[in-house]
């Protein structure tokens, strides 16, 4: 584990509040994310663990305002500190800005697209699918290049971003090269971010296509082309899961170099609590829409109280004592569709410590007084007693038919991939 | 592999295929019931006139040598004679030729020209009046027969309104063109734009409408990709990552369609050359089958099969251009 410094006196640079994105779709509401709140401070690498299907992608796609229809970001605040920035705003929209910080979804659609690759950029799952096959690789990364340092040419004006390159800008620069949108200064950037993400011969391989990369490889210009902005927040989406092993330590190996050299905040998603624990700082659990349980590392690791955080760490495979059996979540993770979704904890028919009292939705608490790690678990208040268990709790044997509905990337019976470096 | 050894292979792999096609269109007139002799003869002619027509037109003499015979004379340009009118069948093809290349690169013109845009709008606005238009737009085009079409434009643009003739060609492109630049007069570039439309309208309906579905569906499964979503990421202004980006990966399966059908409007040109009495190749063969005049037949389907063989050459190198991932190999 690489253990990375943490500025504990640092003020956050994003703070999420009641966040509930949901999509409409034909089966009827999806409540992807609901109400969640987290923080992200300035150099931390903040991560979010949950099953496929817990709302981590929406909740991440959410913050740099990719959702797409029938999705749509429904409520909640999105505050960012940027004095500059809220400065710029504060004549437009005085609601949107608080002291330094700025709730970026009250902003106009050009004002949060100029956030993206600046403030806030993103790696994907699959690096092979996230390029465009037809484009080499050094022009996409100078595209990203390109796009910023226009932008930082007027940085007052979102549309200098947004709209400049118009349908005959465009029309112009297919037949005339020194009209292209690219300049030989962004591909020249492009090549040394190649460099910087330990691609070897930077300038051949920034000729070449997607498809002649390898996946650790494409992985790796992926994050290049992330870093193109100089963003304050990087967003890994599953950034290892399409990968071998051994590649997969590389990669994060690689994000928390980057982190520590450029000081960046990276938000880490993954299934997989193995690949949270090796550089993350903080984490939050989520489960069905709902960030139900967040603290430090350690706070996750030795003292959580959540069943279904608990229910992740023995999902993870033990060498030093290999004699222990894994033991999984029976169950799984139930359906998003709001029809379905019932009043109380949305766990309790999968957690071995249902009690009575979680048929009501449990609110947040913070554990033995500590601000940091919160939970939505009356286990924070009272001890588990036996006696006011939830009776007819679903058995695991039998797998929940509402789950299927929603869950399309759903894990066949074992909720948790295990991380078995 | 580089793009001259690209073209060589290809250029060699043609010459085969063409091969195949003079032997098949050779055979074809042994399969084919009906003897030339009697649409050369008069009606009443005696048996030793047959015979000496026969004769004189080489049809006695055993197959492979005819087959031998016709091969040399191709390699050195020779098509042979027409059975009917004694004038030589490469000449007369050739003339006829530019006609039916003009309808169809006309054809193809009008068609990307309106097909491409009208796609990426209906791909844009999906599910908006604009795309409904868009689509039932390209649904009547492809269920409305040309001759149909060809004789309704007819009747309103040259029967009613009187503003465009209702076909045959004023002068050829060649003409126009020597007009334009040598007399510095565009009257006969206007004449040969005048007559061109109705006919490259009718023929290219069907083609406009395949295109427009083909980009618009191609436009929606590219915007669909993952990506896009990367690319938006990245700040990347919408206008470049529709156009550069998803038009482009679009653009790369229509190309395909686009040769080829090229291709199928020089050969199936047929039905518009004869309603618009356009002097192309396609009147030329039905002429020529009617009245078994082998010669023109054989000399109009080469002709044909060497267009689409030098279609096929132009569009894998453009495909190979657009698609890094096939390249030239």
């Amino acid at each position: 584990m690489v253990l990375v410094p943490r500025e504990s006196d640092s003020a956050d640079l994003i703070r999420v509040r009641d966040l509930t994105t949901r999509f409409y779709t034909e089966e009827g509401q999806i409540n992807a994310v609901e109400s969640i709140n987290f923080t992200i401070q300035k150099g931390e690498i903040f991560g979010i663990v949950g099953e496929s299907g817990s709302g981590k992608s929406v909740a991440a796609l959410s913050l740099i305002d990719l959702i797409e229809e029938p999705g749509r970001i429904v409520g909640g605040e999105i505050w960012y500190r940027n004095p500059d920035l809220a400065e710029m705003v504060a004549d437009a929209t005085p609601d949107a800005v608080d002291g330094a910080y700025v709730d970026i979804l009250q902003l106009s659609e050009g004002g949060r697209h100029a956030l993206r690759g600046s403030t806030f950029s993103m790696i994907f799952q699959d690096p092979m699918s996230s390029f465009n096959p037809s484009v080499t690789v050094g022009e996409q990364i100078a595209e990203a290049v390109e796009v910023q340092r226009r932008a930082s040419a007027n940085p007052r004006s979102t549309r200098a971003r947004t709209e400049d390159f118009s349908l005959v800008s465009f029309l112009l620069s297919s037949a005339l090269p020194s009209r292209q949108f690219v300049t030989p200064d962004s591909k020249d950037r492009a090549i040394e971010l190649l460099e910087q993400v330990g691609i070897p011969d930077p300038a051949k391989r920034a000729e070449e296509y997607p498809y002649e990369y390898s996946g650790g490889m494409l992985q790796r210009a992926m994050i290049a082309q992330a870093l193109a902005g100089e963003p304050e927040i990087l967003i890994a989406d599953e950034p290892t899961t399409a990968l071998d092993v051994t590649i997969q330590s590389q990669i994060l190996q690689l994000l928390s170099e980057l982190q520590d050299e450029t000081g960046l905040s990276i938000v880490l998603i993954s299934h997989n609590l193995g690949v949270i624990s090796r550089i993350c700082d903080r984490v939050g659990v989520m489960y069905a829409g709902e960030l139900i349980e967040k603290g430090d590392l350690s706070d996750i690791h030795q003292s959580s109280v959540h069943p279904y955080t608990q229910g992740l760490l023995d999902s993870i495979p033990d060498f030093e004592h290999p004699e222990s059996s894994l033991q999984p979540i029976p169950g799984n993770v139930p359906s998003l569709l709001d029809s379905e979704m019932g009043d109380g904890c949305y766990f309790a028919d999968r957690c071995p410590k249902a009690m009575t009292t979680c048929r009501e939705k449990p609110p947040e608490f913070t554990v033995d007084g500590d601000d940091d790690h919160t939970v939505q678990c009356y286990l924070a208040r009272e001890a588990y007693d036996p006696a006011k268990a939830l009776e007819d709790n679903i058995d695991s044997e039998e797998p929940d038919a509402t789950a299927s509905t929603m869950n399309r990337e759903q894990l066949e019976h074992s909720p948790v991939e295990f991380d078995n470096e | 592999m580089g793009i001259y050894k690209f073209l060589l292979k290809r250029v060699l792999q043609g010459l085969f295929v063409i091969w195949g096609i003079v032997t098949v269109v050779f055979l074809l007139r042994f399969m084919t019931p009906g003897d030339p002799v009697s649409f050369v003869a008069p009606l009443d002619a005696p048996p030793a006139l047959r015979a000496q027509i026969a004769e004189d037109l080489g049809l006695n003499q055993p197959l492979h040598i005819q087959y031998a015979e016709y091969l040399i004379g191709l390699v050195q340009g020779d098509m042979g004679y027409s059975y009917i009118s004694n004038t030589d069948a490469g000449s007369r093809i050739f003339a006829r030729l530019p006609a039916t290349l003009e309808l169809a690169l006309m054809a193809t013109l009008i068609a990307i020209i309106i097909s491409i845009p009208l796609g990426i709008i209906s791909a844009a606005n999906r599910h908006e009046p604009s795309d409904y238009a868009a689509t039932s737009f390209s649904l009547i085009g492809i269920s409305t027969p040309n001759f149909w079409l060809g004789i309704m434009l007819i009747l309103v643009f040259a029967e009613t309104l009187g503003v465009l003739p209702s076909g045959q060609q004023a002068i050829g492109l060649v003409g126009a063109l020597q007009m334009l630049i040598f007399e510095q007069n565009v009257s006969g570039l206007r004449a040969w734009g005048a007559h061109i439309i109705l006919p490259a309208i009718t023929l290219g309906t069907y083609f406009t409408a395949l295109i427009m579905r083909l980009t618009r569906n191609g436009m929606l499964e590219e915007l669909g990709k993952t990506y896009i979503r990367a690319l938006r990421a990245k700040g990347l202004p919408e206008t470049l990552v529709r156009y550069k980006h998803a038009l482009r990966n679009t653009l790369i399966p229509i190309i395909t369609i686009l040769g080829l059908q090229l291709g199928t409007l020089i050969g199936g040109a047929v039905v518009t050359e004869t309603v618009f009495a356009w002097p192309g190749l396609g009147r030329l063969v039905i002429t020529s089958v009617l009245n078994r005049d082998w010669p023109l037949i054989q000399g109009t389907l080469i002709v044909i099969g060497v267009g689409f063989v030098v279609i096929n050459i132009v569009v894998d190198s453009l495909y190979a251009y657009v698609n890094p991932k096939v390249g030239y190999e």
